[in-house]
């Protein structure tokens, strides 16, 4: 390739973005500008809230039959803290104004002045049964009132010590051996810049994700829809240069620019660390950090951030590549967004490991790795695939994006948006099938409805949570069919079909479920931890009443998620792409949708036997039946397990024997090819 | 003599609609049209609006792979159709083909001539040479979004005479320009001729095509319903205005698809 050409472009798509104001601002006003006020900002609240604890008096009034022996410890303590409050790092000093209600007028009414805030507590004590009973009023809805209540209740604790102590020296006894037999101390051996890094990994990871999107998300859309929108596309292709040099130099520069703001970021919030180290050094507080003890894993963090602005780059260019405009690039981006920021919350998830099958797995990956890096984890093997993961990912995004560029249907197509979604209803053409991005739309919301709102519901409400789920996949496809006026016949494929068409599929479904098992055991075998997992919450669904368990396992998701895959995606799908490719991307999808590793083989094989189903009889109905079969086969085996057991001993095992597999699968191919010679008899009849 | 410098054979474009109800319908923007351009020859290509002239120029210009047939050029005595080398000679103007307004006027140029091979020294001394001929001395370092329309006209043609190529394809030149910013472009394509460059271009003007080409070809639904010189256009439909023989063309052709 002719490096003379590339530098040539990059100059030139550098220029051209750098002379964009509003990329600058977004690379340089969030880290350098934003960043510090915002730490500014907050310190500044922090120490206006404190300085007003340290100021402040709590005045308690006292009223006890005690002879004043409460009152005075009160004053012992609060004339403690006047003298030690200043050098207390945790800065709770205050001053007590504690005075007994006996010795001055008592016709007041101190439950009133309590009430008032004209004092914050309200001690009353009384003899009962020889015992002093005291009782302490408070308001909880009045701050100061809630801290002076605590602090009373803090020095009776201590005066009720000391009263302790009294006892059992009258009693002649050592007090201390008495009431400490023991001695414990909590000792942390974690180094100082250990304890830093796992504080500072749980929050940096996220910011430079986030900051790196958002540092290629104005010059991946400025190079990709703003040069369409502006009209230079066509002028640059009348230029002797071959498009995947046009791509390359593209992406160099978007990724470049996605390194220099990430750079700001960590610069800015280095900054902001080492500023904050100084404060804490002048504050006497002797946490003193080796600053130097982190530049491997700086180092290593460079890296990944090198690694992660290519992937990133790459594919907010692929997403934005699509659009006509900035406006249009924008509605683009922000699912992109929602999908990045939600995987980059796993850097929150305590726990939770790097392993080589998470170093694959693109954002979550870099978030982990810096993660470990900050606390000093470096596992060089893991370090290696996440990076070369992160290379290889963006690699193929840009043989996906020259892919587009040579495509004259997306340079020279007409300006009309693929989402329907986001147009005005009215305007919106009657009939038909939701367009791609509509479908992937409606994917990308469920998904995200599932992950938050579905997996409440579930913790919370258990079965019924379930059933809400399944709410949320059938309703968030359903509004959008209906906002953009398809006909729900053809995007949901409720076509009749005849009785052969059902009879296949009964015959095929427990052929496949019987198949499965064999599979499913096999999975257990290799990944023997995540299937114990999958009974657990199985079983504790099926504390339910049989019925409420059939409906909501069995019936619900035969009629949901049939209708969103088999139904809305499979058929925008096929109106897009070949047979075999809307087949397996439908499989994929509902294999990944399950969001489990052991799960996603076993589903998405029956993703595809029932999008073959949808395809072969033109309806979605034989589909629902067979989804329906399969869950509640899974459910009667759950519940029942003694008639299982009983009746058929090879389905309640845990393990299986070689004649077992061979009784299960020979079985399960001839049921399966039975129900498929049915079918295929109806689809010849049909054919004559 | 003049020999054929832009060769055509019957080149065909199908794009695919989205219609209603998921069905694909094929439609044939061009369909069939082969044509040549000879040294020193202004070749104006009229059609009605939709009658596929854009995706014709397009397609000569290497913009977009013909569905069917081929195109190349002559260079001395090579024959070249590879697409990067055809474009390597190619000027090409169309309302599409925007300029970069952050940039100025000579960083534009200085970089396009890059990109067309030519050395740093040369590049620079051809900038000063269209400076001179299209007058852009006193906005050329300002940056193009800052330019009235005709001076960005101007810019747009100081783009396509960067690299000195043998072919120009325009396509709608002066669509909606003032009578000044116009006639610098009639004059521009008047000079190139001179030099014994090939133009091929389109155009709504009925009037300004007559005085300027030197072969006309008429375009409707995709096909070429006639070509000539305007005196033999004229003559063959018996009009003595071109806005009439296109008229009566369309109309026959008309009657002659009911048929």
């Amino acid at each position: 390739m002719n490096t003379k050409i590339i530098r040539t472009l990059i100059k030139k798509e550098l220029l051209d973005v750098f002379r964009d104001k509003k990329t600058v601002i977004m690379m340089l006003v969030v880290p350098v500008i934003l960043y510090p006020l915002i730490f500014i900002g907050a310190m500044q609240v922090f120490a206006a809230i404190s300085s007003s604890m340290e100021k402040q008096d709590y005045r308690i009034a006292v009223d006890a039959e005690d002879d004043g022996a409460f009152l005075q410890a009160l004053l012992e303590i609060s004339s403690e803290k006047e003298n030690s409050g200043k050098d207390e790092a945790d800065g709770e000093s205050y001053t007590l104004i504690a005075y007994d209600v006996r010795s001055l007028d008592s016709n007041h009414d101190y439950m009133n002045k309590l009430r008032e805030e004209e004092i914050d507590a309200y001690v009353v004590g009384r003899m009962h049964k020889d015992k002093m009973l005291y009782d302490v009023y408070y308001m909880s809805s009045v701050t100061n009132s809630a801290y002076a209540g605590n602090i009373v209740m803090d020095v009776f604790e201590k005066f009720r010590e000391e009263m302790t102590k009294e006892k059992i020296w009258q009693a002649g006894l050592h007090a201390s051996e008495i009431l400490e037999p023991i001695l414990f101390e909590k000792q942390d051996i974690s180094t100082n810049e250990q304890s830093l890094g796992s504080i500072m990994g749980s929050v940096l990871p996220f910011m430079l994700i986030i900051s790196l999107l958002m540092g290629t998300m104005y010059p991946a859309i400025d190079t990709t829809a703003g040069e369409r929108e502006r009209g230079t596309l066509e002028t640059i292709l009348t230029l002797p240069v071959a498009s995947r040099q046009l791509i390359v130099s593209k992406f160099i520069t978007v990724a470049t620019i996605g390194i220099i703001s990430a750079l700001l970021n960590i610069l800015s919030m280095g900054g902001i660390a080492l500023y904050m180290q100084q404060i804490m050094e002048l504050g006497e507080n002797v946490q003193s950090f080796d600053m130097s003890r982190f530049i491997p894993a700086i180092l290593i963090g460079i890296l990944a951030v090198f690694a992660f602005s290519l992937f990133i780059s790459a594919i907010t260019m692929c997403v934005t590549s699509f659009a006509k405009s900035y406006k249009e690039a924008n509605n683009y981006i922000t699912p992109l967004m929602l999908v990045v920021m939600i995987v980059g919350y796993i850097g929150f998830i305590p726990n939770l490991e790097l392993n080589r099958t998470l170093a694959m797995i693109p954002v979550a990956n870099i978030c982990l790795l810096i993660k470990n890096i900050l606390v000093f984890k470096i596992d060089y093997m893991i370090i290696a695939i996440v990076l070369f993961s992160n290379i290889a990912y963006a690699m193929l995004a840009i043989l996906f994006l020259s892919k587009i560029y040579d495509s004259e249907a997306i340079l020279f197509g007409d300006a009309k948006s693929s989402f329907q979604l986001f147009e005005k209803r009215s305007n919106i053409q009657k009939g038909g099938v939701p367009s791609m991005s509509d479908a992937w739309f409606v994917m990308a919301l469920t998904i995200v409805l599932i992950l938050y709102v579905g997996s409440m519901m579930q913790i919370k409400y258990g079965i019924a949570g379930l059933f809400g789920t399944q709410m949320i996949i059938l309703l968030v496809a359903l509004s959008v069919v209906w906002y953009t006026k398809k006909d729900i016949r053809l995007t949901y494929g409720f076509h009749k079909t005849g009785a052969r068409s059902y009879l296949g599929g009964v015959f095929m479904i427990i052929g496949f479920y019987l198949i499965n098992m064999v599979m499913v055991t096999g999975l257990a075998y290799l990944f023997p931890e995540s299937t114990e997992n999958v009974s657990i919450t199985f079983s504790e669904i099926m504390d339910g009443n049989i019925v409420g368990v059939f409906f909501v396992i069995a019936v619900t998701p035969a009629i949901c998620e049939e209708m969103l895959f088999r139904g809305m995606l499979f058929h925008s799908m096929k109106a897009r792409y070949r047979m075999p490719v809307a087949i397996g991307a439908v499989a994929t999808l509902f294999g990944l949708y399950h969001m489990s590793l052991v799960k996603f083989i076993p589903t998405g094989l029956l993703g595809l036997l029932l999008c073959y189903m949808v395809y072969a009889t033109g309806s979605i109905y034989p589909a629902m039946m067979m989804h329906c079969i399969n869950n509640a086969l899974s459910v009667f085996i759950s519940c029942y397990p003694k008639q299982v057991e009983a009746l058929l001993p090879v389905f309640s095992q845990d393990t299986l024997s070689l004649s077992d597999v061979f009784v299960l699968l020979g079985a399960g191919l001839l049921l399966f090819g039975v129900g498929l010679m049915i079918l295929q008899g109806k689809h010849r009849k049909k054919q004559r | 003599m003049s020999e054929n410098r832009i060769m055509a054979d019957s080149l065909v474009k199908t794009f695919t609609k989205n219609e209603k109800k998921n069905k694909k319908v094929e439609i044939n923007a061009v369909d069939g049209i082969s044509l040549s351009v000879k040294e020193g020859e202004i070749v104006g290509i009229l059609g009605a609006n939709g009658a596929g002239k854009t995706t014709l120029l397009r397609m000569l210009s290497k913009l977009m792979k013909p569905t069917e047939g081929c195109v190349s050029i002559r260079i001395g005595d090579r024959e070249i159709s590879d697409d990067i080398e055809v474009k390597r000679h190619i000027g090409y103007l169309s309302n599409n083909t925007k300029l970069y307004g952050r940039l100025s006027c000579r960083e534009l140029l200085k970089m396009l001539g890059t990109l067309y091979g030519i050395s740093d020294e040369a590049v620079g001394k051809k900038i000063e040479e269209i400076s001179e001929v299209l007058s852009l001395g006193n906005f050329i370092d300002n940056r193009i979004e800052k330019l009235s329309t005709g001076q960005t006209q101007r810019a747009s043609i100081a783009r396509c005479l960067i690299h000195d190529p043998e072919v120009y394809i325009l396509d709608e030149p002066t669509l909606g320009l003032d009578i000044l910013s116009s006639g610098a472009i009639i004059e521009f394509m008047k000079r190139e001729r001179e030099r014994g460059k090939s133009i091929l271009y389109s155009t709504h003007y009925m009037e300004e095509a007559e005085s300027l080409c030197d072969k006309i070809i008429m375009i409707h639904k995709g096909k070429i319903i006639s070509e000539g010189t305007p005196a033999a256009l004229k003559e063959q439909t018996g009009k003595d205005a071109l806005r009439g023989v296109f008229a009566e063309l369309i109309v026959r052709e008309g009657i002659a698809d009911e048929h």
